[in-house]
Formats: C-alpha cells, sequence, structure tokens
C-alpha cells in the first residue's frame, strides 16, 4: 500500500471530507492498522480539521449574505426599461452587430457623398418632385415646419417648388410659414414654445388670414434665405424639337397658339437647306401659367423629337442687385448733394462729378439687369426648333476615284521625268518627288489629278513606262446635302470628280519575287557545278544577285548561289538544273497577288541553289569519348539546378516560418501573461 | 450537468434577469469563499463577491458554452480579488503594519491567529479549495466546477493544504491531544 502511505495526506482528507469510496476507505483503514505513523498523521488531521471547520465556521458569511448580495446587484444594475432593454438586448445578437456595423458603414458613405456634393443635386431635385407629385393634406404640413427649418438646402429649394405648384399660397402653407418662424424662436425660449404653439397654430387653422401675415411671417423670419413665395423670381424655359411637315404652315400655327396663350412670338428664322428643305427656329414669349398649356398644344404640330423644361431661379442675384441700386441711389443723392454745396477746390468738384458718373453708370447698368429679369421672369421662353420631314435626304452624290499604282522601271529617274512629261490641263502634278535611300536605291513618288473624260487614256499612258507591279482604284461615293442612306437618295443626280493617281516608282531590284524557289543540289566538285551554274543562268536571261563559297574542316564545301530569271525562263532553267548533280530538296512559293494586274511572264522568279558536297562521316560530336564527356556535363548541370531551385525554395519560405514562429511566440506570450 | 441548471445558465447569458438572480443565490457564497481565500477579509470579500456578480451581468454575453458558467464567475472573482490585492500593497508601510492587529480583536485567541498566518501562507489555490469545503462544506464535485480542476489535482490539493496547516500548528495542537 505505498501508494497510500506517500499519499497519506490527500487519502486522510478526502476520508475527512468524505468522499472516499466504500472500496477506498476500506484501503485506508486497513492500512492505518499497519503503520503507526500515518496513524498519527490521522489524529493530527483530524484535530486540524476540526479546528478549520470551527474557526472558518465563524468567517462565514451570514444569512443575510445572498440577500445582501441581491439587493446590491439590483441597485448596481438596474433593470432597464421596456425599449431600452430590447435595444440593448438586441445589440447583443451577432446578426444585429453585423447589421448596424453596415448601416454606419453606409451612412458615412451617403455622408460622405453629400459633403463632397456628388448627388446632391439631382437628390433635391427628386425631392421636389416627390412633393409635386403628392402634396400632402394641409394639416400636416405644420408639424413638419420643424423639421424643414433644421434642414436648411433641401427647404430652400422647397418653397421654390410650391410656387410653381400654387402661386398663391393657400392659408395652410402661410400658417407653415408661421410655424417656422416660431421654430427658430423655440430654440431661445423652448419652456413657453410648448404651450404658445398649439393655441397659435389653431388661431391660424380657425381663421383664414390675410395676404400680409404670409409677408409679415416672412420678414419675421430674419436672415432666413428664402424670402417670401410671391416674391420669388424664376426665369422658366423650354426648348421643343419637332419635326413637321411643311416649315410656314408650323409658323402660322404656333402663332395662334401663342396669341391664345397670351403670348408672343419674339424670333423667327429659318434657312434653306440644299435639298430645298426648311429647318428654323421660332421662340415664343408665354405667361409662365400658361406654359404647360402652350408645350401641350405645340406638340400636336408634329412629331416631337425632344423637350426641355427648365427652371433657373434668380431670387438671389436679383434682390442682390435691388440691393445695390438702392445703395447706389442714395451715393448718387449724395454726390448730388456734394455738388450741390459746392464747397472746396475745383479739382474735388471734378473728382466727385466723375465719381457722380460713374455712378450713375452703374445704376443703369443695374436698372437694366433688373429690366432684363423681370422680363424674363415675366414671360417664360419657349425655343421650338422646326425642321420639315426628310430632312436628312441628299442633294447629290459626288463619285471620287483615286488610283493606286505600283511600277517597276529600270531606270527610275529617266520613267519619273517620263510622267513629269505627261503633264497638261487636264493631267495636273500635284505632287512629285525623287527619294535616294541610306544605300543609294532611287525611287519615286507622283500623284497627279486628272479630268474623269481623260482619266482612262492618261492612266494607259503611265502604264506602258514601267512594269505594273499592282493597280489599285477606289471609288467613294459621297452624298451633298444629307445623309446618303436616308431614303430618296436613288432621285439624286451623280457627278464624277477628278481622279486621283498615286504612282510608286521602285527600281526592278527591289521586286518581290513572284516566285520563289529553293533546292540542294549534291555534287562531288561543288566549285566547278558553281561557275557552271552561272554560265547558265547568264544564257537564261536572268541575273546572279549572290553567291558564296565555303569549306569546313571536314572537307565539306558549300556554295550558295541565288539567281533571278523571268518567269517565261523559269522552267527552262529548272530542267538545266539536272544536269549539274542531283537535286534535293526542292521547295516552290508563289505569291498570289489576285488583287492586282501583273505581267506574268515578265515577273521574276528567284531561285537560291545550295551546292554542296559531303565530307568526313565521323566528327568530334560522336563516339563513346564525347557521349560521356556529355552526361556528365548534363548531370552536373542537374544537380547545380536543382540545387538552385532548394535556395530559392529557402529563400521564398524564410520570412513566412520566420513570421509564423513570431506569432506563435508572441501569442504564447500574451496566454502566459494572461494566467 | 444537469439539464435544468444548464437550462438556468443559458437564460442568464440571454438577459434573463430571474434566472440571473437564481445564480446570485446560489453562487455568492462560493464567490465569496474565493474572494476570502485570496484576502483574508470578510468585508473586501464581500465587496469582491459584489462586484463580481455585477460584472458577470454586464458582461454576461461573453460566456458561449452555458456549462462554462460557474467556472468562469468563480475566475471573474479570483481577479477581481487579486486586483484588491494587489491595491492593498500599495498601501503605505505605516497603514500596513497597524493592519493585521487591527483587525484580530482581543475575542480570538491565539490558536485562530495562528491559524491565520499558516492560511496566509498557503498558496492561494489552496486557500480556495480549503475556503470553499470549510464555509460551504461543499463536496469535491461542486469544488472541482468551481476551480476547474480534476478530482486527483483537487485531493492533493486539500491534502497538501492540510498538512501544511499541521505542521505549522503542531506546537498549538499537541497540547489539545
Amino acid at each position: 500500500m505505498a501508494t497510500i502511505h506517500d499519499e497519506i495526506d490527500s487519502w486522510l482528507a478526502a476520508d475527512l471530507h468524505g468522499e472516499l469510496s466504500n472500496n477506498e476507505r476500506n484501503a485506508l483503514h486497513a492500512h492505518l492498522l499497519d503503520c503507526a505513523g500515518c496513524r498519527k498523521t490521522h489524529q493530527e488531521i483530524k484535530t486540524m480539521n476540526k479546528i478549520l471547520e470551527e474557526t472558518l465556521a465563524q468567517e462565514k458569511p451570514d444569512p443575510a449574505f445572498e440577500q445582501r448580495m441581491l439587493a446590491g446587484f439590483r441597485k448596481r444594475a438596474p433593470q432597464r426599461a421596456g425599449l431600452v432593454k430590447l435595444l440593448v438586448d438586441l445589440m447583443r445578437l451577432r446578426a444585429v452587430q453585423i447589421t448596424a456595423v453596415a448601416a454606419a458603414l453606409l451612412g458615412l458613405v451617403q455622408i460622405g457623398r453629400m459633403i463632397t456634393g456628388e448627388n446632391a443635386t439631382s437628390l433635391r431635385k427628386r425631392y421636389a418632385e416627390a412633393e409635386v407629385a403628392a402634396p400632402q393634406p394641409p394639416e400636416s404640413r405644420p408639424s413638419q415646419a420643424g423639421a424643414l427649418g433644421r434642414s436648411g438646402g433641401i427647404a430652400a429649394g422647397r418653397p421654390q417648388d410650391l410656387a410653381i405648384e400654387a402661386p398663391a399660397p393657400p392659408p395652410a402653407t402661410r400658417s407653415k410659414f408661421r410655424e417656422e418662424s416660431k421654430a427658430a424662436a423655440a430654440t431661445v425660449a423652448p419652456d413657453k414654445a410648448e404651450q404658445g404653439e398649439t393655441t397659435e397654430s389653431e388661431a391660424f387653422a380657425a381663421t383664414p388670414e390675410s395676404p400680409t401675415n404670409a409677408e409679415e411671417a416672412g420678414k419675421t423670419r430674419g436672415e432666413s434665405p428664402a424670402p417670401a413665395l410671391a416674391n420669388r423670381k424664376l426665369i422658366r424655359n423650354a426648348i421643343v424639337e419637332l419635326e413637321i411637315l411643311s416649315f410656314d404652315n408650323a409658323v402660322q400655327k404656333i402663332t395662334a397658339v401663342a396669341n391664345e396663350e397670351h403670348g408672343y412670338i419674339a424670333t423667327t428664322d429659318s434657312e434653306k437647306q440644299a435639298n430645298g428643305k426648311l429647318r428654323g427656329q421660332v421662340v415664343v414669349k408665354v405667361l409662365p401659367e400658361n406654359l404647360d398649356l402652350f408645350l401641350q398644344k405645340i406638340r400636336s404640330l408634329g412629331e416631337l423629337k425632344k423637350q426641355t423644361l427648365g427652371t433657373e431661379d434668380v431670387t438671389k442675384a436679383y434682390f442682390d442687385t435691388d440691393a445695390r441700386l438702392k445703395n447706389a441711389h442714395v451715393m448718387e443723392q449724395r454726390l448730388i448733394d456734394m455738388l450741390k454745396t459746392k464747397t472746396g477746390k475745383v479739382s474735388d468738384l471734378l473728382q466727385v462729378e466723375k465719381e457722380l458718373g460713374r455712378v450713375r453708370e452703374e445704376i443703369e447698368k443695374m436698372q437694366g439687369e433688373l429690366k432684363y429679369w423681370d422680363s424674363q421672369v415675366q414671360f417664360a421662353t419657349v425655343t421650338i426648333s422646326l425642321a420639315e420631314k426628310d430632312m436628312e435626304e441628299p442633294a447629290a452624290f459626288l463619285i471620287r476615284e483615286r488610283a493606286q499604282l505600283a511600277l517597276y522601271a529600270p531606270d527610275v529617274e529617266k520613267t519619273y521625268n517620263e510622267i513629269k512629261s505627261l503633264a497638261s490641263p487636264k493631267v495636273q502634278i500635284t505632287n512629285a518627288q525623287l527619294n535616294r535611300d541610306y544605300s543609294g536605291r532611287v525611287s519615286a513618288q507622283m500623284s497627279m489629278l486628272i479630268a474623269p473624260e481623260e482619266s482612262d487614256g492618261a492612266i494607259g499612258r503611265v502604264k506602258v513606262f514601267g512594269r505594273v507591279e499592282n493597280f489599285q482604284t477606289q471609288t467613294q461615293r459621297t452624298a451633298q446635302g444629307g445623309n446618303p442612306a436616308a431614303a430618296g437618295s436613288e432621285n439624286a443626280r451623280t457627278k464624277r470628280d477628278k481622279v486621283e493617281l498615286n504612282i510608286a516608282i521602285s527600281r526592278e531590284e527591289q521586286e518581290q519575287a513572284f516566285q520563289q524557289t529553293s533546292l540542294r543540289i549534291r555534287t562531288s566538285s561543288v566549285d566547278e557545278k558553281a561557275k557552271e551554274l552561272r554560265a547558265l543562268t547568264e544564257k537564261q536571261g536572268g541575273r546572279v544577285r549572290s553567291s558564296t563559297f565555303s569549306r569546313d574542316p571536314d572537307g565539306r564545301a558549300v556554295a550558295n548561289v541565288s539567281l533571278r530569271v523571268p518567269m517565261k525562263n523559269y522552267l527552262a532553267i529548272m530542267q538545266s538544273l539536272d544536269s549539274l548533280g542531283k537535286v534535293e530538296n526542292v521547295s516552290v512559293q508563289r505569291q498570289d497577288r489576285t488583287d492586282a494586274q501583273i505581267d506574268e511572264a515578265n515577273a521574276p522568279a528567284d531561285v537560291s541553289i545550295q551546292v554542296y558536297s559531303q565530307g568526313n562521316i565521323v566528327t568530334e560530336e560522336s563516339g563513346l569519348l564525347a557521349t560521356l564527356r556529355r552526361t556528365l556535363a548534363q548531370s552536373a548541370g542537374a544537380i547545380m539546378w536543382s540545387l538552385r531551385m532548394i535556395g530559392v525554395a529557402i529563400a521564398f519560405l524564410a520570412p513566412w516560418a520566420i513570421a509564423i514562429v513570431g506569432v506563435i511566440w508572441v501569442g504564447r506570450r500574451i496566454i502566459r501573461a494572461k494566467r | 450537468m444537469d439539464p435544468s441548471e444548464r437550462e438556468k445558465y443559458q437564460a442568464a447569458i440571454h438577459g434573463d434577469r430571474e434566472a440571473f438572480e437564481m445564480i446570485i443565490r446560489t453562487h455568492s457564497r462560493t464567490l465569496f469563499a474565493i474572494a476570502y481565500g485570496v484576502l483574508q477579509s470578510r468585508e473586501e470579500a464581500e465587496d469582491v463577491a459584489q462586484d463580481s456578480l455585477v460584472k458577470a451581468w454586464k458582461t454576461r454575453w461573453r460566456v458561449r458554452d452555458p456549462e462554462k458558467f460557474p467556472a468562469w464567475l468563480a475566475t471573474i472573482a479570483r481577479h477581481k480579488a487579486h486586483d484588491v490585492f494587489r491595491k492593498r500593497r500599495t498601501v503605505p508601510l505605516s497603514e500596513q503594519a497597524t493592519e493585521p492587529i487591527e483587525p484580530e480583536p482581543a475575542n480570538t485567541s491565539a490558536l485562530d491567529q495562528k491559524l491565520h498566518s499558516a492560511l496566509a501562507a498557503l498558496p492561494e489555490l489552496h486557500r480556495a479549495a480549503l475556503t470553499l469545503r470549510y464555509f460551504e462544506e461543499m463536496d469535491y464535485r461542486t469544488i472541482e466546477n468551481s476551480l476547474g480542476l480534476t478530482n486527483g489535482a483537487l485531493r492533493g490539493i486539500l491534502g497538501r493544504a492540510l498538512t501544511s496547516m499541521r505542521k505549522q500548528l503542531r506546537p498549538a495542537l499537541t497540547p489539545m491531544d
């Protein structure tokens, strides 16, 4: 029972605390019978236990302890009432937290947008539209007044819309302004406001007030940016685009409608197009309140293409100018007084006179401005753009021909001069240039304009001067005074314009071969055969363009000969090649230039021939030793490569490993610190 | 854990005040015992128990597993008690010197004083186990739950605690035999 003896303390303690199972207790008691030392310990522990029980029982909290805890808890963590509790409980939910964070972010984005002004105007417009579309019942207006007063920018836009809706404000709206002014007052004296508010608004509802009240209310608002409704200066204008059958008819009808709606025609202008159709503009002035009706009537005249309706608020500018005008008048009066008293030096008087002139000029300018605004406000401007149907029908077509000619000539300069001499009143040379590039090659570019009836003949004459490599013509049809795709174009006249001819002359040498052939000839005596080949070429009317000869250390000789023959001699030379040796690897490439007119018989054909002989068969690149050497070199390369790859992998992984170890270390430190 | 107990803890975590008050009734003595184990002062221990309960109510949503609620409560109480203990140590020396004598008036015997000093010499965990056992006569299982110990560990702790007390008090014990 070594274990019991070794851990006798805990066994005894558990026994005293009644936590031993029956088996354990029996075992312990059996051991106690055997062991005198443990018996002594048992005694001591029993006493200890008793003392502890007695002593610590005194320290035990009294029976009222729980009650005190509960009372303290209730005092320090008071129960939240209804809504607050619900909110707090809700905030504890993860989903609600996420939603709240998302909402907060969205809110920030919106605020940012408003601050930067992005979309701000459209927002206001939408707000205004909603207002006009659904006018609220008058009773609900006063309750909104406070909110309106607070949201400055939007509120400024609102009375303006109301003005459009109803020029003469109904009593309910007036009480709204009253309310608004009071909302401002309420911030000064909040205690008074509560009782005063109800009685006053009741008074308004009960007695329909005279219009002066509204103005009064407007004045009490002091520095508020929006003055009373009736004084708003709004310029309304509309732009309408119509497609009509007959211009004159439409103008007549517009005049009639304008008269009906108490408006007048300000300006008309019209313009006759090349195809005989009329296009024009009519500016009509109508009273703003009749604008909508007028537009409706106008629309029935023809097909509506576009309509825009705009309102410009010039209230602020108007009243600013008005105030400045008043100041200027005062200034003027003062200057006049100064002149009247006529004291002071002559130069001073002159100065005053000058100043007076300046002030008067300013006054006139401002008066003019105000008058202009008044007239603009008094009448709405409708700009009607009229266009007769089939406006786009073209009047005529112009056919323009453009030709490109590429010539190859043996002597570029001579050909160039010959073409130049063709110039006549019907053939104008617009551009002629002779170029010599860095390697001494000569080429020429020419452009000419040829009268339509002369064009075929002139082009034919130019073609004779050299070998035509390429000839292309393009025809372009342009419509005059309209859209070529529009209906009615088949009726239009057709006219032929001058033919533009661009000629490029290059030396024959530079011409690309019509057909390219490459082949190899195996023979024993390369030198000799190459010479023979050159002689053969001369005989067939061809030219040797390049020729090389080389012999490598193994005794192999190679000669490369490239030659050019006319197409008509091509077959003959190919046949004669057989006599030189064994012909191998023949490949023929032909360029199909279907788009161009080609003189095939004289077109050049290139033939490149490799004449070679076989050398020694065994080289240094074969044999046992070479194979061994190659194998060794390759394996060394492979080992170096894998070493390099391992290095790269370590370099890539090391920072990660260091970072992960660091994070784990810090985490452990934190956990340890918490413990 | 008993399903009804579990339900009670769950309700408390979700903000059911009644369930939480029930828990206060059943667990405040445990908290007191733990705090007493650290501080050896009834007033301070009671304050700590009170503070712990309020803190537990305010941060109850941090507990994910209702099974761990009692152990979590005990942890709060232990931390709070340690905070108080640490603050007490920073009290100026002159006050500290008078303190040990003052709270033990004449009505406590010499044995009591010795017992208290022996208790003070024990490691904190041992003291907590002892106070839980002798204040509340808790069975080992409940103590294990509250302190987050295994049965073997608790037995060892209690055995060692008793023995070390016994050794320190031996001169006082012998006359009683």
